[in-house]
């Protein structure tokens, strides 16, 4: 035999192998199940009963903004109307002067054709936006137009 | 525009009256003790405005609310000028929204004088938020007729034979 080196078998350290660690180790429970289901309960009624206190908070704020705002706003209409109705003025007396060459042209119909044919006489259509502010400068329309996206 | 020539439109010198000339804050502080002083105007001219639905209709009631608040706020303007503007100057620097609930300490001291002084108090919560039952000497408008059009179709006899539909309903599963 020709086999002079000694051969060294690989094998299992002297005592063996360490045991596989399979053993299930769950996490260290702090509540119980029936003490979770109480404390979400408590914690919800908690809260709820927070959530109603604020609540109620809230309502009598908005109540008290909306009182407040009730009781100017006959003296802010009736300022308003009256502005509306000198503004409304204006815009047709311009209208008139703007279009007092063309032949035929009434003022507020297409020469002559209305707009709303079957309303009775002397009713008053508010116009719209854009009619309202036909003869301002284009600043004055996209301020308005625009106001809450600036201000 | 849609206003014809023949539209009545009250004149400029009709609708120039001297104007509440207040900020936003100031209209505020003494809302609650205008809307109680200036009730009576105040529901008028609110009826009127909604009854008729025509700003045109309402000048004179709308006329009477602008020198009501007018008398109201010179008569806070003479008794109790220094607590106001501090309870005004409260509002407008406390909250985004003039919000009433950091001012009460500012407004106890208002209250105090406008009850002292001119014998206003303040009304209860919510008061301008319920329904007010108001009685007005000014007729009611008209209400719009029935149209009556001489061309409809004219409704069946009283004595017709109604019969059953002859494929049933269109809506059978709601009516079965």
């Amino acid at each position: 035999m020709d086999c002079a080196v000694a051969r060294k078998q690989d094998l299992p350290p002297p005592g063996g192998y360490r045991p596989i660690p399979y053993k299930r180790i769950p996490a260290k429970q702090y509540f119980s199940g029936y003490a979770m289901f109480a404390g979400f309960i408590g914690m919800t009624t908690g809260a709820l009963y927070l959530q109603y206190l604020t609540y109620k908070q809230i309502k009598k704020h908005e109540i008290e903004m909306r009182s407040a705002k009730m009781a100017i706003y006959p003296m802010l209409l009736a300022e308003r109307d009256r502005e509306y109705l000198k503004q409304l003025r204006r815009n047709r007396d311009a209208e008139a002067e703007l279009m007092k060459d063309v032949p035929g042209w009434e003022v507020g119909t297409y020469y002559g054709e209305k707009v709303y044919k079957l309303l009775p006489n002397d009713t008053l259509v508010e116009p719209i936006f854009h009619e309202y502010y036909a003869h301002t400068d284009p600043k004055e329309w996209y301020k308005r137009a625009y106001i809450k996206l600036m201000s | 525009m849609v206003l014809t020539a023949d539209i009545h439109l009250p004149e400029e010198s009709e609708l120039t009256v001297p104007e509440v000339n207040l900020s936003g804050a100031s209209l505020r502080a003494g809302a609650f003790h205008l809307g109680k002083y200036c009730e009576h105007a105040n529901n008028e001219f609110m009826l009127c405005r909604f009854e008729e639905n025509d700003p045109r209709k309402c000048i004179a009631e709308g006329k009477a609310v602008t020198a009501c608040t007018m008398q109201f706020f010179r008569k806070v303007k003479s008794a109790c000028m220094s607590e106001f503007n501090q309870y005004a100057n409260c509002i407008d620097k406390s909250s985004g929204d003039f919000s009433f609930q950091y001012c009460r300490t500012t407004q106890g001291v208002l209250d105090k004088c406008m009850l002292d002084k001119l014998g206003l108090e303040r009304p209860d919560f919510g008061y301008f938020c319920e329904a007010r039952v108001h009685d007005t000497k000014r007729p009611k408008p008209l209400e719009e007729p029935k149209a009556v059009y001489p061309d409809a179709t004219p409704a069946l006899p009283e004595d017709a034979d109604r019969k059953p539909a002859r494929f049933g309903s269109r809506f059978y599963w709601m009516t079965e």
